[in-house]
């Protein structure tokens, strides 16, 4: 007997979270399944709009000016003009206060681990005091023996970078860890359970402080509550306290994971993690039930409406062998070059073809077959499972997760309560 | 002994730092000059067999028996870039008997040790081989990092007082009344290790005697003095897999044919090859087929190969020399043995000697060949030692150690650093300060790498070959940037960024050839974290244009 | 040391009279150690993995598992045996296969390589592996404490004896050892007559494992009641321990003997047209997952691809979830957790989704932290502030919560569960027994 619900949402990262929350608002019941944890503490924990047009030409000030005036199949055109606000807008109101950038249209520009600023909307409250548009002193502070962020380097490099504030450096042994090889989940457990290690820290980092007015450290305070460990750190040093976001494994992409799966409990969704969906039956028009894997068992599962959010080439959600590339859920159709030496530049930061493989859908978000016409009615795709866009070199992968998320959401709620309504 | 012979060596691959090893014991003044890092020709951009004389037993047994002979030297002064896996030669059921049976003969003829398999003894030694392999004979091959080895030779030289000058392109041979006095070369970065961002200079070298072991690239320096040395370049695919599946060097047992060689080579296996002759040594194409050939081809041999995962793929260019009148039509047919020619005796022309021809595994040799000759010309009567003396990291070390007491490492790290460092590993490892991972696919640790980067400067592409960092299954991606920060305080800024672009590019290169399945994926989650995340790509400091900061968001009203 | 070793020695708890003398392992593995060289294949580095482990968060010791599986296996050449020490600190909960977006084996690679482990470094005769044997092979203690339940349930109480298990084997005296039941179910299915339904076309075969045969019968009485209510003929198949605490400790030659009575003996039920179906997610973790990677006995598949845990194969086969919404109970409040081997089938969820239906039922979340105990591993003496430490937060979210009664399907998080708060820990069957059955 199939697990039936009104909405199945197939992925469960940003775009397919949105979809699922989206979805229930509007009063569907929905499940959300996924094979695996999401690539969100992959991810810096920044929600970028769009920080580059298609052409290379940014930083972008105001993403929403510029996502007007994208091409025809860009995942924001096809997603429809509100889409992106409604997303955005419902982001703001599951992170709360813990992610600032909604007072302005304008993008902030963020310091990275390797001293480059990056264009972002909507930042974690913990980034904030590092903006580099704030023209105040900073010192930069790392630790012994990790490899990622050497702060002498980003510091010289935000010089490089033209920004409008002195920058210094600093390297400190992080209190109570001996190991070299201990996780970033190791680092913010102890800031988050042990006020000693706190104070430890601060009196390691005030030596170097040289009347800075702002002090960031790569982003490791803490994963339950980093406002408190700010704020102790910030009162200890008589400076304000940010994060510098890193890459994997990524504390703020874990906050921002733990924070979106409370809210899917809060909103009702369902949620299965774990086993992937492997097979599906479908008439010529409409996905049926799809059959997911439960460690070798096979368990189906229906609904009404279907969305598609297994994500890109990293999430799993577009494959690729040595002739095609392919979507392994739906099998939909992705346009790709047949000779696989032109899925690629050779500048290793090019306009690569393979950083824009997605489904190609239609402007209710529905996936087109080779022919052009919609793969199935009840099946829509959002996030980086869409083509049509290097996410990566645009700055837009989470701003495109919202806004398609949340139109592919809303679209699947209403268009059941239409067929309801016409049975 | 005291000698004013000076001699340039033009070349840091196997051959010329082998020279250069070589006449530096014997007294000479050396100077090597390489246009890039050590091992950027042929050298760094072959599959890593140590030959057991196998492959050539049947179509050219003095190059087998040269093979078998220079197996044994390297074993024993080069032990720490060695691994001694030995071979097969499977043969599968289209191969002929009596190829096979020749196959046996041939290894028996040159003294190579050699023993028949049965397909199940064959599984039990390698257990992907297929099913369908029916026997196969088991021969001495080894596996070597040439890196490795073309660096301790350098620096063996080196500590004997040789000059070893990389990023240094001969720009001209200098020619005075018949006789090659000398080559002015351009540095990149000045003389010394390299310094990106560093002005170039310009430098004549006099010598009493210039060498040209340029490899493919003979050709060129010859012409420099109006010489014609015929070397027919030709290329050839290595293709590299992500792990090993294979620890036993396995060849296909058929006459000479593309695509017939898997090779253990440290963490990976390399598949090969192919066989086409190019005009140009620097400007070839590569090609698709070349990689699909060898993947399904050898995926006959070892099934598992079909889908596993491939990290990149890099092409190098054999330096295959034959006597104009021979003329072969294919590149197969060219001879794989090495001359010597003397430009007087050739040419007319003085003071310079060109090597040619020849293989990795042979190099010592191809090295004493020279250096005999050139001690002969100015009377010298050292002897070569090249064939007794350790090189650098091979004088006699243990593998096998308590990595966490001694080093503070974690045993499969400790483990692979001094697999890579032999008997320099405690002068390397021992360290007081944090001594953290920083290429955890390959596990090198920051000690290994401070140390790479006091030998070659802020080319962190020659700090990779010495250490294989960032020649793991994530290509550099999560490295590359961890490698550049250690350049940090002894460089700066942006010689570092510097460093870092060259090196990230350069990785980039080699995967442009796996791009499917996994590596694909790799190719999608570095590109994430460079562009996305560190926004590499946008960098104002890269695209030089100025940022209205006061344009953007500095955070909300009521933030802090 | 020694001392402790003469004492055990005396006790063969290890000798397994199902398999006798005609067990030749030979047959079975071919003495050959696993490649697994090529799962590291599908690693992209991305270290989700490192940051879903409760361990390495709490214990910097612990490299965690992108080290231990994926890189340690890479880093392999045929000859090296070398595995690091750190493999015996994973505590085996494998939250890091169900993170991995990549499909790596983790679990599977650090299974082979703490078995490696332990036959290289781990001499027989070490307090250490003795104790470890001893722990992996409970369900050979718990034949002789249930022989004499009340005798040996004063003396695992006794301080003496906890003091005495630290100190010779560094099981620690924190925690007290689970009570022998009574009766244990296999006895009381014996006196019952055995099923109490016949049917041609529904028939399950319980995998009950030691935990619930000689401590909790009476979630196994449930599992019986409930599904017979559905019309199920239920067998209770002469059966060993799944193998799970085995794994955990790198008893892999333990795991194979039991693993295979349990293949052989299952394999002729399924054949029979019977579906095997388990109380503890542990149980059906190791028959699905654990004995397809390790093993290769014949039947190991079909088992594993006809292995549920009960309420799952009750939602898939039966209405069980508008059964429940139409029924009702009296139940107190009720604190569930969510075991590590649940979450990794994806069964993280279920029994709330079911149980919270039930009228008078009042179920909430305690979060999707791991109870820390992970099986044996929170009974070492050197793990114990481990586990504790990542026990904390769900101990924390169980205070905070409504209900002062907990619920989970596995017995080992019951025991931390009931170590942590003082809670009582009831089984999900229970609660649907209560709400389903007369």
């Amino acid at each position: 007997m199939a697990i039936e619900d009104d909405v199945l949402v197939v992925g469960g990262g940003l775009a397919g979270i949105t979809a699922a929350i989206a979805g229930a608002r509007e009063g569907a019941t929905v499940r959300l399944v996924s094979a695996t944890k999401s690539t969100l503490r992959q991810a810096s924990g920044l929600i970028d709009v769009l920080g580059y047009l298609p052409d290379g030409t940014g930083p972008v000030v105001d993403p929403f000016d510029a996502v007007a005036d994208l091409p025809e199949g860009h995942p924001y055109e096809r997603a429809g003009p509100d889409a992106l606000a409604d997303g955005l807008a419902l982001f703001d109101d599951l992170a709360g206060d813990h992610y600032r950038g909604s007072h302005t249209d304008r993008n902030a520009l963020v310091p990275t681990t390797g001293g480059t600023v990056k264009p972002t909307a909507r930042y974690p409250a913990t980034v904030e005091p590092g903006l580099a548009s704030r023209e105040e002193a900073t010192l930069l502070v790392g630790f012994e023996g990790t490899t990622d962020f050497e702060p002498s380097l980003a510091a010289t490099h935000l010089d490089a970078a033209g920004v409008p504030f002195e920058v210094r450096a600093a390297t400190v042994s992080f209190p109570d860890v001996t190991a070299e090889d201990a996780t970033a989940t190791r680092f913010a457990h102890l800031l988050d359970e042990d006020p000693g290690v706190r104070d430890r820290l601060a009196e390691r980092v005030k030596p170097h402080l040289a009347g800075e007015s702002r002090v960031g450290f790569p982003a490791v305070l803490g994963q339950e509550g980093p406002e408190s460990v700010r704020t102790s750190l910030a009162e200890a040093l008589g400076a304000s306290v940010f994060e510098i976001p890193t890459g994997p494994p990524s504390v703020p992409g874990l906050r921002l994971e733990n924070l979106l799966h409370d809210a899917l409990a809060d909103e009702g969704v369902r949620v299965e993690q774990g086993n992937p969906v492997v097979d599906f039956d479908a008439t010529e028009d409409r996905v049926e039930t799809v059959t997911v894997d439960r460690v070798g068992n096979r368990v189906p599962y229906a609904a009404d409406q279907y969305v598609l959010a297994t994500g890109g080439l990293v999430g799993g959600g577009v494959e690729a062998d040595r002739e095609q590339v392919s979507e392994p859920v739906f099998d939909c159709h992705v346009p790709h070059p047949a000779d696989r030496y032109e899925w690629f530049e050779d500048d290793a930061f090019g306009e690569h073809a393979f950083a824009r493989f997605g489904v190609d859908v239609d402007a209710q978000l529905r996936p087109l077959a080779a022919d052009g016409t919609t793969e199935y009615e009840n099946l829509r795709a959002a996030g980086a499972v869409l083509g049509g866009a290097d996410f990566a070199a645009e700055k837009s992968g989470s701003g495109v997760s919202l806004a398609t998320g949340f139109a592919a959401g809303r679209r699947a709620a209403t268009e059941l309560i239409h067929t309801e309504l016409r049975q | 002994m005291a000698s004013s012979t000076s001699v340039v060596v033009i070349g840091g691959g196997s051959t010329g730092t082998g020279i250069a090893r070589d006449l530096t014991m014997r007294g000479l003044d050396v100077t090597l000059v390489e246009r890039g890092t050590l091992t950027d020709g042929t050298t760094g951009r072959m599959h890593g067999l140590l030959h057991s004389g196998g492959r050539y037993a049947v179509s050219d047994q003095k190059s087998a028996r040269e093979c078998i002979e220079e197996n044994r030297v390297l074993r024993d002064i080069a032990s720490h870039c060695v691994e001694e896996t030995g071979g097969l030669f499977a043969k599968l059921p289209d191969d002929g008997e009596d190829y096979f049976e020749e196959k046996l003969q041939g290894c028996r003829d040159c003294d190579i040790p050699a023993e028949v398999l049965s397909g199940d003894e064959a599984r039990k030694l390698e257990p992907f081989l297929s099913e369908d392999v029916e026997k196969a004979i088991y021969v001495p091959d080894g596996a070597v990092d040439p890196f490795r080895l073309c660096v301790a030779n350098a620096a063996d030289a080196q500590e004997r007082g040789a000059r070893i000058e990389t990023h240094a392109e001969v720009t001209d041979l200098l020619v005075e009344d018949d006789e090659v006095v000398g080559v002015e070369v351009r540095h990149e970065s000045g003389p010394g290790t390299h310094t990106h961002g560093t002005s170039g200079t310009t430098e004549e070298l006099r010598a009493d005697y210039v060498v040209n072991a340029a490899g493919a690239w003979t050709g060129e320096i010859g012409a420099m003095a109006g010489l014609d040395v015929e070397v027919r370049p030709s290329k050839g695919v290595m293709t590299i897999m992500n792990v090993r599946q294979v620890d036993t060097v396995v060849n296909r047992c058929r006459p000479k044919g593309d695509a017939d060689i898997v090779v253990p080579h440290e963490t990976t296996a390399i598949l090969g090859t192919t066989d086409e002759e190019v005009s140009d040594p620097d400007d070839y194409p590569e090609e698709q087929w070349e990689v699909d050939l060898v993947i399904d081809e050898l995926a006959k041999l070892l099934p598992i190969l079909r889908e596993a995962r491939t990290i990149r793929s890099f092409w190098g260019v054999r330096p295959l020399y034959e006597p104009p009148d021979v003329a072969s039509e294919d590149p197969t047919d060219i001879t794989r043995d090495f001359f010597l020619l003397d430009h007087a005796e050739r040419d007319g022309l003085d003071g310079l000697t060109t090597i040619v021809g020849g293989k990795f595994t042979t190099y010592r040799m191809m090295a004493e060949t020279v250096a005999d000759h050139v001690c002969e010309k100015f009377g010298v009567r050292a002897s070569c030692a090249t064939a007794d003396v350790p090189l650098p990291g091979s004088d006699d070390f243990d593998v096998l150690r308590d990595y966490m007491d001694e080093f503070g490492l974690r045993s499969p790290i400790g483990r692979r650093s001094v697999q890579r460092l032999g008997s320099r590993a405690d002068e390397v490892l021992t360290t007081d300060e944090p001594n953290p991972v920083v290429c955890e696919c390959e596990a090198v640790t920051r000690a290994e790498l401070r140390d790479a980067i006091d030998d070659s400067g802020s080319d962190l592409n020659a700090v990779r070959l010495r250490t294989r960092a960032s020649m793991g299954n994530c290509q550099g991606g999560f490295c590359c940037h961890r490698m550049a920060n250690e350049l940090a305080p002894d460089y700066d800024e942006p010689v570092a960024r510097e460093a870092l672009d060259d090196l990230y590019q350069e990785r980039w290169k080699g995967q442009r050839h796996a791009l499917w399945g996994q590596q694909l994926s790799q190719a999608m989650l570095n590109h994430a974290l460079h562009a996305t995340t560190m926004n590499r790509d946008g960098d104002p400091a890269r695209t030089g244009e100025a940022v209205a900061f006061d344009a953007f968001d500095g955070g909300s009203p009521d933030g802090d | 040391m020694s001392d402790a070793t003469d004492d055990f020695e005396t006790i063969d708890v290890f000798d397994e009279e199902p398999l006798g003398d005609d067990f030749d392992p030979v047959d079975v593995f071919d003495g050959e150690d696993m490649d697994l060289r090529p799962g590291a294949d599908s690693c992209y580095k991305c270290s989700t993995c490192d940051s879903s482990c409760p361990v390495a968060e709490v214990d910097e010791d612990f490299p965690g598992p992108k080290f231990q599986g994926p890189e340690q296996w890479r880093l392999k050449r045929k000859d090296d045996v070398e595995v690091d020490s750190s493999v015996m600190k994973c505590s085996n909960c494998m939250r890091c296969d169900g993170a991995c977006p990549a499909d790596v084996p983790l679990s599977q690679m650090h299974n082979t390589a703490r078995a490696e482990y332990v036959e290289e470094n781990l001499p027989p005769f070490s307090r250490e592996y003795l104790r470890n044997r001893i722990l992996a092979n409970y369900g050979r203690l718990a034949k002789l404490g249930s022989a004499f339940p009340r005798l040996t349930n004063a003396l695992m109480g006794s301080s003496a004896v906890q003091w005495l298990n630290e100190k010779l084997l560094g099981i620690t005296s924190e925690r007290e050892f689970p009570a022998f039941a009574e009766q244990t179910f296999r006895s009381w299915w014996d006196e019952r007559g055995g099923a109490n339904v016949q049917s041609e076309d529904r028939r399950i075969a319980y995998f009950h494992g030691d935990y619930a045969n000689h401590n909790t019968p009476e979630v196994a009485k449930s599992l019986v009641r409930v599904f017979e209510h559905y019309g199920y003929e239920v067998a209770v198949p002469e059966q060993r321990c799944s193998g799970t605490p085995m794994f955990a400790n790198g008893m892999l030659d333990d795991a194979r003997r039991a693993a295979k009575f349990n293949v052989e003996t299952f394999r002729e039920l399924v054949a029979d047209g019977y579906d095997v179906v388990c109380s503890c997610t542990s149980c059906s973790m190791a028959l699905r997952q654990e004995y397809p990677e390790l093993f290769s006995f014949d039947g190991t598949a079909t088992v594993a691809a006809s292995t549920y845990e009960a309420l799952e194969y009750l939602r898939i086969h039966e209405d069980v979830a508008d059964d429940l919404a139409e029924a009702d109970a009296e139940y107190p409040d009720l604190a569930y957790h969510a075991p590590c081997h649940a979450r990794n089938q994806g069964l993280d969820t279920q029994a709330i989704e079911l149980l919270d239906g039930v009228d008078g039922v009042d179920v909430e979340d305690v979060g999707d932290s791991c109870s820390g105990i992970s099986g044996t591993y929170g009974w070492k003496a050197e793990n114990y502030d481990t586990a504790m430490q990542i026990g904390a937060e769900m101990f924390e979210h169980m205070e905070a919560v409504e209900g002062d009664t907990g619920l989970t399907e596995c017995p080992t998080c019951a025991m931390q569960m009931e170590h942590g708060t003082g809670y009582e820990v009831q089984h999900p069957l229970q609660v649907v027994e209560a709400a389903l059955c007369e």
